[in-house]
């Protein structure tokens, strides 16, 4: 049976054990008139046996998913020639790919000898193959009916299922954050390790200091083809110079539109205006990026030019105003939200006072409402620098040093993606570049979530 | 309350309102209202109420919750306005002034007619900055020795000042729920208002609070003509000088306080601070 067989086997199992698991304790209670006996309901033993058998089984077979190749692959190698056995790691992989391929199509007669070791050891390969499914599904079979038959044999009168179930529960629930947690700590140890890789080839000070980026290496030693240069300065100069244009533009815009709308807005326009920005928020970025790529870099141009400026096609200042946009509705929606929690009698005494309503929102709503209107303006900023697309259709590839707005730039996101598009050598200082920079990004955005968490608490404790 | 057989004697609906019993007129008005209605949306809250706030005295609001004190009392600083439903008729006057008039500024008026609300409700700000909050916003300092001046003198006239000079750098919301009320008394009379209204202004603090409170309220009427709404008998008696009982939206019966409470006209009003009803 296949693994996927396996697991509506194993659903269907459970179904039937918790009928089992209720008709069992009915039976331990002495029929169905005195099941008020039981300190829990017949339903939840159901519930109890249920997962005692789908459960382990379940983790059984996850095991075994993950580990039958590596133990086949080895059963087979054992049993090929002592040449074959000594082959290097990679070519013995190749060797096997080979076998594996095999095994798939239909075995005909061979004559070459060479072919003939790879055609007995496909035969094995379907075999060992055969057999182990046969083995997983009995197991599986096992699993599931000892562990039921275990766990009914606990029923008695005073056995509280309840809290039996309460605490798989828990369990469950634990594994799954730290599924979650796991894979987080798997991508930034992966991320890591690469980056090390990487900083064995390049020296970390040139990557963080060196101003030159040009990440074209040369595949052949005769190739005239640049000899690479990693310094990520331009880089970071360039994503933070259109996060700082986006900024400018969303958070007074951002911040004028949620005092607007839970101030001074009719309830009418605020019930038609919140959910149209919020449109605006679930737009594709694509969508914003040619956008600005073919009317608003073209606009930025041409005003530049009647001014007798010197712009190039894509501009920061292009995909910095766009982006800014796009990240409006951040700033609006949280920063409303924030406003709106501050409490209403604050409001009041301050009208009260003979204030008006933009004193009262400027020395009043704003400083309470502070620490989610920080907190929301982080958000916006690292969704800022992670964003890519309106980049790499707006502001270009070319890595200039530069901070003027008017110039092309490219971002940290942006030459990840350039790193990694097309065909790659996998340890390429090319490639493992992209590892780097992710790494960059990485602790860029969690300093910024770290410094916004202090801010937010640091308001936090003086206002309430 | 106490007796319910009485009281079912005696239900709201048999004993019929017909106007005002008692004063309501009163011989120095600091404000008086005339055939004031209020509304929300259709709803109307305040049924043709008629009162004068006596100047430099204490006017006691008492009735039922949900009679109109509150809505009645915000009526008299134009707090109303900020309930886009609310609607106010009448004739409402500040020293001969029509306070509702298209051409007055209703944030100059809440400068005049300050309010204290049910809940403390300092800014989160220093205490210092709570109270100097009005005089800035007004202009009433010229200077920082003027700012420092005013903020002294009203924390000492709200009675604060001793427990809170050596802190007044840190925040209004760290002190005591008497100490935050008293706060809020100090920063409505750093403006100079001449009218103060209090909305059940002691009941969220303990009885010892409460005492230091209503012992402020009396000392203030010698510069300030005071409303407050209260739940107390025993405070409306201890310091109001007139006592106005509201019920349902009406005026039932106005008058001294001592006449109010020894000895009611209205049988509503009677029952009322019987506690037969309540
Ligand atoms: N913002 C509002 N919108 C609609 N109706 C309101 C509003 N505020 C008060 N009301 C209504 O007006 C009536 C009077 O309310 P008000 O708050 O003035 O009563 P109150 O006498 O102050 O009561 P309490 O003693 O409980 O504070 C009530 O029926 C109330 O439901
Ligand atoms: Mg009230």
């Amino acid at each position: 049976m296949t693994s996927s067989t396996l697991i509506f086997v194993i659903l269907f199992l459970a179904l039937f054990s918790y009928w089992y698991g209720m008709h069992r304790s009915i039976k331990v209670a002495g029929g169905v008139t005195k099941v008020k006996q039981l300190v829990s309901l017949p339903r939840q033993f159901g519930l109890l046996t249920a997962l005692w058998c789908g459960i382990p089984a379940l983790i059984v077979l996850l095991l075994w998913t993950v580990f039958e190749a590596t133990v086949i692959e080895s059963l087979l190698v054992a049993k090929l020639p002592q040449n074959i056995q000594e082959m290097t790691p990679s070519q013995l992989g190749l060797y096997l790919n080979d076998i594996k391929i095999m095994a798939q199509q239909n075995l005909g007669e061979v004559t070459e000898t060479s072919e003939q070791i790879k055609h007995f050891a496909a035969l094995e390969f379907q075999q060992l193959n055969l057999n182990a499914a046969w083995l997983k599904s009995a197991i599986i079979f096992l699993v599931c009916l000892s562990c039921v038959m275990f766990i009914v044999s606990r029923f008695r009168l005073d056995y509280r299922a309840r809290a039996a179930t309460e605490k798989i529960t828990l369990k469950v629930l634990m594994a799954c954050s730290g599924i979650a947690v796991l894979t987080t700590l798997g991508i930034v140890l992966s991320v890591l390790f690469e980056s090390i890789n990487f900083f064995s080839e390049v020296s970390p000070v040139e990557f963080l200091f060196g101003t030159e980026w040009s990440p074209q290496t040369a595949l052949r030693a005769d190739q005239v083809a640049s000899s690479g240069a990693f310094g990520a300065v331009p880089l970071f100069v360039g994503t933070l110079l259109i996060t700082f244009i986006a900024m400018l533009m969303a958070v007074p815009i951002g911040l004028m539109t949620a005092i607007y709308l839970s101030q001074y807005a009719s309830q009418r326009l605020r019930t038609v205006a919140k959910p149209m920005l919020e449109i605006l928020a679930g737009i594709p970025t694509v969508v914003y990026g040619f956008f600005a790529a073919l009317t608003v870099a073209p606009f930025v141009r041409d005003v530049g030019e009647s001014l007798g400026l010197n712009v190039a096609s894509e501009s920061a200042l292009a995909a910095g105003i766009v982006m800014g946009v796009m990240i409006i509705p951040f700033v609006s929606s949280l920063s409303d939200d924030a406003i709106n929690a501050v409490p209403k009698t604050l409001k009041e005494g301050s009208l009260g006072m003979g204030a008006t309503m933009s004193e009262t929102i400027r020395h009043v709503l704003l400083p309470a409402a502070l620490p989610g209107i920080v907190g929301a303006i982080l958000l916006a900023v690292s969704r800022a620098i992670g964003e890519t697309m309106i980049v790499v259709m707006a502001a270009g590839m070319a890595a200039n040093l530069t901070v003027n707005p008017l110039e092309s730039v490219t971002t940290v996101t942006v030459q990840i993606v350039t790193l990694l598009t097309g065909d790659q050598e996998f340890d390429s200082a090319k490639t493992l570049a992209a590892f780097a920079l992710g790494l960059m990004l990485f602790v860029t955005t969690l300093a910024l979530n770290v410094v916004a968490l202090k801010v937010v608490r640091k308001y936090r404790e003086q206002y309430d | 309350m106490s007796d319910l057989s009485f009281t079912e004697n005696l239900t709201s609906s048999d004993i019929t309102i017909e106007g005002t019993v008692g004063k309501v007129v009163a011989e120095d008005a600091k404000m008086s209202m005339r055939n004031v209605n209020v509304f929300y949306a259709d709803k109307q809250a305040i049924k043709n109420v008629s009162l004068d706030l006596a100047r430099n005295q204490v006017t006691a609001l008492i009735g039922p919750s949900g009679c109109g004190k509150s809505t009645f009392l915000r009526c008299l600083n134009r707090m109303n306005d900020t309930i886009p439903i609310c609607r106010v008729e009448g004739e409402l006057l500040l020293e001969e002034q029509d306070i509702y008039a298209k051409n007055l500024d209703p944030v100059l008026l809440r400068a005049r007619v300050g309010m204290v609300f049910q809940k403390p409700n300092p800014f989160p700000k220093s205490i210092y900055d709570n109270v100097a909050y009005g005089p800035k916003i007004h202009g009433l300092a010229t200077n920082k020795a003027e700012l420092d001046e005013i903020v002294i003198s009203s924390l000492q006239k709200a009675g604060l000042f001793n427990e809170v000079k050596d802190r007044l750098d840190s925040p209004g919301t760290g002190l005591s729920g008497g100490q935050q009320q008293r706060l809020c008394i100090a920063r409505t009379i750093a403006v100079s208002p001449e009218v103060i209204l209090m909305d059940e202004p002691a009941s969220a603090l303990d009885p010892i609070a409460t005492a230091v409170i209503e012992e402020l309220i009396d000392e203030l009427k010698e510069k300030y003509t005071i409303a407050i709404v209260t739940h107390s008998m025993q405070q409306a008696a201890r310091v109001s000088q007139t006592t106005a009982y509201f019920h349902m939206g009406q005026l039932v019966e106005m008058g001294k306080t001592e006449q109010i409470f020894t000895n009611p006209v209205h049988t509503l009003t009677e029952n009322y601070i019987t506690g037969r009803f309540g």
